[in-house]
């Protein structure tokens, strides 16, 4: 418990009752109500996990998330008003881990809260993965490819490190969400498709035609050790 | 909307887009062909008939005049007198009295008809048209005045029958020519006269299809002009209505959407407030305590209510997309009931059946189906999974009162709401937003009800690959 939340929110009364919601959970809350600042005191600070809305003044959800990225490993959930898919692709393009439509409960918040803080604790197990080129380290939270660190975030991390756990096994989108991302039933499954897409990009040599990571049709993904 | 056809029916049922012009070119061609093949033969029998009274009546005066001189010529002098005639291309016979017969080409030796000896022995000037080794000729034939030798005189008729001949073929060519040119000039006719009609017609198709800016040109200053013309200004008329129509329309989506939208900022702030007022029910002095648990309640519905208005307006702008997958629908619905709690009010039977579907919207559509199933019925919900050979088909089946069946055919329509029993919780969207999720993934939903018994809602999803599966 204890730890450091940034919720960026121009909304007062969101920005009010969600930091309310969130002490009596537990965390620490700090607030910035537009882009700009919330990037500053991400900087400047350092949180264990970012709440982010997307539609703020001056520098867009989507912005911000791609420049804190360009710096940083924290966990971010957006907070999404439109619930077109398009949005929430976006978002998790630009590098969030996971994503909650307004309007929402507080617990659904807080629960989604606590499976990226979750993630980006090391796992438990500490023995490092060899996969191929890749070396997965969970003790250290890095993946070198070719003797090269990877700049993951903690759930492409652990997305890999699921994968890279049973090789050669299929895992379908809803074992994975259950596993990386704590849903418990039917979530959105894009969620597994763009962090496939960001890892792919990461770890592959040609992401369009990958080796390592192999989607297999109507069914979910596979890690071979190519 | 009834459709109705595009052509009007002819009495055979069937349509020949290019029969009139077909007509029009045949009956063009029969005019012209009949007409000028009439003049053709009379002007021929004409020609003929003057050139063999022409050839007669100088045959008969040359005839008249040889006779004369041949009631000076002896039998001696007969070979000489009938061997002249060689020189002029004709013929000649001279009978004396007791047969003697002197001809001018003893090769040739013309045979003399009968009836024509019967008239000039009666001492009339005769004639007769007959042929000699095979060549026409004209015999003019008379007894010789003061005797009664015969002269027969055989005039060729050869260039007249050749002209003749000539005549007729270029009479035929010049009927053929005229069939030819008419069916040319008629097929331009049919096709300058019929065309603007064909023109219309695919213009009023492509109208009919959706291109509204279909228009046609305005040719000459004639019937078919003004008639474009007015087709033109129906065509503006009819784009400009549906362009205000469409405007209206998206208007009106656009206000949905941003009612919607602008609905969502205040309304996150009320459903975290109140889900952290209704944690704290407990601790609120008796009073307030009800009043914020109908305040919580109250929240959600209107939280549902923007929520479907949301979804709705979002099918209705067409952007919701399709991500199929491969669908395990047995396990899928088990899931869906176990998620929900529902586990000891709905019962799963059939199956197994897998799909190629969106599973996001067969979780709204079922949740919303079963959802309902469960609030009218309370308990004994089945949900049957089979097919009907084409489709995979999904029933919901509730033991619930039954939809009266003048509300049936509404059930589907945005915030219709069938009587004070079956009203209440819902927003009065969730069947429309199952309907046109349905349709969205080639699929239907229908209803039957019996007041008495329940009610089945149908799901029918296509069982073959719906759409491309594309996956990252």
């Amino acid at each position: 418990m204890d730890e450091r939340l940034l919720l960026v929110e121009d909304d007062a009364s969101i920005r009010e009752i969600v930091s309310i919601g969130l002490k009596a959970a537990g965390f620490r809350v700090a607030t910035a109500i537009d882009g700009r600042e919330g990037l500053a005191r991400v900087r400047a600070d350092g949180f264990d996990a970012v709440i982010l809305d997307v539609m703020l003044p001056s520098l867009d959800g989507f912005e911000v998330c791609r420049e804190i990225r360009k710096f940083s490993r924290v966990p971010v959930v957006m907070l999404t008003a439109r619930t077109d898919l398009i949005d929430v692709v976006v978002g998790l393009e630009s590098g969030a881990d996971d994503y909650v439509k307004k309007p929402f409960e507080l617990p659904e918040l807080i629960a989604r809260l606590r499976a990226v803080l979750r993630r980006a604790a090391a796992p438990t197990e500490a023995e490092p993965i060899l996969a191929g080129r890749l070396e997965i380290d969970p003790a250290g939270f890095t993946v070198r490819k070719d003797g090269v660190e990877l700049a993951l975030t903690a759930t492409e991390f652990r997305l890999l490190f699921e994968l890279a756990r049973r090789p050669g096994q299929v895992f379908t989108r809803e074992l994975l969400l259950q596993r990386v991302w704590d849903y418990e039933y039917l979530g959105e499954s894009h969620l597994v498709d763009v962090a496939i897409g960001r890892l792919r990009a990461k770890v592959e040599d040609d992401p369009s035609h990958p080796a390592v990571i192999k989607t297999i049709r109507g069914v979910g993904y596979r890690l071979d050790r190519a | 909307m009834a459709r109705h056809p595009t052509w009007p029916r002819g009495r055979r049922g069937r349509i020949w887009p290019g029969g009139l012009r077909r007509r029009l070119v045949v009956a063009f061609v029969l005019v012209a062909t009949v007409s000028a093949g009439a003049l053709a033969v009379a002007s021929h029998l004409l020609v003929r008939d003057a050139r063999l009274d022409g050839s007669l009546a100088t045959s008969a005066a040359a005839a008249r005049e040889d006779l004369n001189l041949a009631a000076t010529i002896t039998y001696q002098a007969a070979g000489d007198f009938v061997r002249a005639y060689e020189q002029r291309g004709a013929h000649a016979v001279l009978i004396f009295p007791g047969g003697r017969k002197v001809t001018s080409d003893a090769q040739v030796n013309p045979p003399i008809p009968a009836v024509l000896q019967g008239f000039v022995r009666q001492g009339q000037l005769g004639y007769q048209r007959m042929d000699v080794a095979g060549q026409p000729y004209l015999v003019v034939a008379g007894r010789v005045p003061g005797s009664d030798a015969q002269l027969y005189l055989f005039f060729s008729e050869q260039s007249i029958q050749r002209n003749l001949a000539q005549l007729r073929n270029a009479l035929a060519a010049a009927w053929l020519g005229v069939l030819l040119v008419a069916a040319l000039v008629g097929r331009v006719l049919a096709r300058r006269t019929l065309g603007p009609v064909a023109r219309a017609s695919e213009a009023a198709r492509l109208i009919a299809g959706g291109r509204l800016d279909t228009r046609l040109p305005v040719g000459p200053a004639d019937e078919f002009g003004a008639w474009a013309a007015a087709f033109n200004e129906m065509a503006d008329a009819l784009e400009a209505k549906v362009a205000a129509l469409s405007a209206a329309q998206a208007r009106e989506l656009r206000f949905t959407a941003n009612v919607a939208h602008e609905l969502r900022t205040p309304l996150t702030a009320l459903v975290a407030e109140a889900s952290l007022l209704g944690s704290q029910v407990s601790h609120l002095p008796d009073p307030a305590r009800r009043p914020v648990e109908l305040m919580v309640a109250d929240v959600g519905r209107l939280r549902t209510l923007v929520d479907e208005l949301m979804e709705i307006s979002r099918l209705d702008a067409g952007s919701e997309p399709v991500l199929p997958r491969r669908v395990d629908v047995r396990s899928f619905v088990a899931a869906l009931i176990g998620a929900r709690g529902w586990q000891d009010r709905v019962a799963v039977d059939g199956g197994p059946l897998t799909l190629t579907t969106d599973p996001r919207r067969i979780e709204r559509i079922l949740a919303n189906l079963t959802g309902n199933a469960v609030e009218h019925s309370g308990r004994d919900v089945r949900v049957r999974i089979g097919t009907d050979g084409a489709h995979g088909c999904i029933d919901v089946v509730d033991a619930g009162p039954g939809i009266p069946p003048e509300h049936l055919p509404h059930v589907f329509e945005r915030f219709y709401k069938a009587d004070s029993a079956r009203a209440g919780v819902g927003s009065g969207l969730g069947l429309a937003i199952a309907l046109e999720n349905a349709r969205l993934l080639g699929g239907d939903i229908s209803v039957s009800s019996d007041v008495a018994g329940g009610s089945v809602f149908r799901l029918t999803l296509p069982l073959g690959p719906a759409a491309d599966v594309s996956e990252p």
